[in-house]
């Protein structure tokens, strides 16, 4: 079978660098390498901090941001461990695009326009829920391309995924710091305005490159 | 008013706020010298990382970004053909230089790569074995390529004598193009592999190994078969 490497990847007989590198050079338990990973992937997966950002914007007592937080954790720790155990293989540019949308939906939600529109306001626990799913297929995307050992697979998965939480706590710190700057200042709800279609407009920007993606991507 | 309960929570206070930007300060700098350095660049001035196994990752890391660079470098070299000029000397009518007699290059440029620049003439290999036998420290790679026409077929056994090595089975053609991979199998932490190989094109075909064990290893191969010439590589 002819493997043909694409170019912008980075060979050493055959061998690629970086994280992808290192996990196929690896076998067995990792469990504190495989951590950093999550955290990693999480902290620099801008698509999913624009969902967080939405998800807690006028989220203002640490309970709630709790209570949001871990649906959105549940969701995605569901459909990446089911994802890649199940060799279930979502194309990549799809389930982005969706992470796009996610974060459109979320822009609308936070400036009230289901109710306006549609005269309902959908349950935005169940939402973030849902939203957190398509996320974690996300990620099962990533981790299937990374092409880790089948020895120690179920629990590095697992400290992947605990990683992915804490990188989330980690960038979710500083995001409430910042917002709670944001917050004290009178002008406030303005900014929110204009924040939340400024973030729409960034999911759909994210939305038209996955897109494109997909239809120009051999 | 948007989707939001009363904004009528309590805020924190400044003191607070800063007291929290500080310490967040504080917590990432300690994440990038104890976690992000070690894992990325094998940067350890504390020692945590290689006490959290970080280390080990960005090590391994910075050594395979250090042998693509090296390997591309090396293909650019291979690919690069000597420029010979003939420079034939058109007499000028006004003065009469004396200059050396050109010769004709009678030998080809002597190039120093492990790429025939001109292909060889077609030799009819007998069959041949050979065996080859070194050791391998923690972290150390190596290769072996045999020169091979197409459709030519050896067989092999290779073992780590008890240990076990990571190994990539690859052909380059004789002049590859850049990022070109053509892979016959792979395999992380094997104990040894043997089997039949039949080269899919005129070029270099063979085995890459890299101990990523903690202990030396010693790699055993075993060849026979219709081969032009086995060279180690690295």
């Amino acid at each position: 079978m002819l493997l043909l490497s694409s170019i912008d990847a980075a060979f050493a007989h055959g061998v690629a660098t970086g994280d992808k590198g290192y996990i196929q050079e690896s076998s067995g338990i990792l469990i504190i390498p495989f951590i950093y990973l999550g955290a990693k992937h999480m902290v620099t997966g801008y698509d999913h901090l624009l969902f967080l950002f939405g998800v807690i914007f006028f989220l203002y007592r640490l309970k709630d941001v709790g209570l949001y937080v871990t649906l959105f954790a549940v969701g995605h720790s569901v459909t990446l461990l089911l994802g890649v155990l199940s060799n279930i293989s979502v194309s990549a540019y799809v389930v982005d695009a969706i992470i796009g949308f996610s974060v459109v939906y979320k822009a609308l939600d936070n400036l009230g326009a289901f109710p306006r529109w549609f005269g309902f306001q959908p349950n935005t626990k169940i939402a973030t829920l849902l939203f957190g799913l398509m996320h974690g297929f996300g990620l099962a995307t990533k981790i299937q391309d990374f092409d880790i050992s089948p020895d120690g697979l179920l629990v590095n998965l697992i400290a992947f995924n605990v990683g992915v939480e804490i990188g989330q706590i980690l960038a979710l710190s500083a995001i409430l710091i910042l917002m709670a700057f944001w917050r004290r200042s009178i002008h406030f709800m303005r900014h929110a305005y204009t924040a939340n279609v400024t973030m729409m407009s960034l999911g759909f920007l994210l939305m038209g490159y996955q897109i494109s993606g997909l239809i120009l991507a051999q | 008013m948007y989707n939001t309960q009363n904004l009528s929570q309590p805020q924190p206070s400044a003191g607070q706020l800063v007291r929290s930007t500080i310490t967040a300060l504080i917590v990432a700098m300690i994440l990038l010298v104890c976690v992000v350095l070690p894992s990325e660049y094998a940067v350890d001035p504390t020692g945590a990382g290689r006490l959290l196994g970080l280390t080990e990752m960005g090590e391994i890391k910075q050594q395979l970004a250090e042998e693509a660079a090296a390997d591309s470098a090396r293909s650019e070299v291979l690919t690069a053909t000597p420029v010979i000029t003939s420079t034939t000397a058109t007499p000028t009518p006004t003065k009469t230089v004396t200059a050396p007699a050109v010769t004709q290059p009678t030998s080809a440029p002597i190039v120093e790569t492990e790429t025939a620049v001109t292909k060889p003439e077609p030799v009819k290999p007998a069959p041949k074995s050979k065996t080859v036998s070194f050791v391998l420290k923690p972290g150390q790679g190596a290769e072996i390529k045999l020169e091979m026409k197409q459709n030519a077929r050896v067989n092999y056994s290779w073992s780590a004598n008890g240990g076990k090595l990571n190994y990539d089975t690859h052909g380059d053609p004789y002049d590859a193009p850049k990022g070109f991979y053509h892979g016959y199998g792979k395999g992380r932490f094997v104990p040894g592999e043997s089997g039949k190989l039949k080269a899919a094109f005129d070029g270099k075909h063979g085995w890459f190994w890299r101990n990523r064990t903690k202990q030396d290893v010693t790699m055993t191969l075993e060849v026979s078969g219709d081969f032009i010439q086995l060279k180690r590589v690295i």
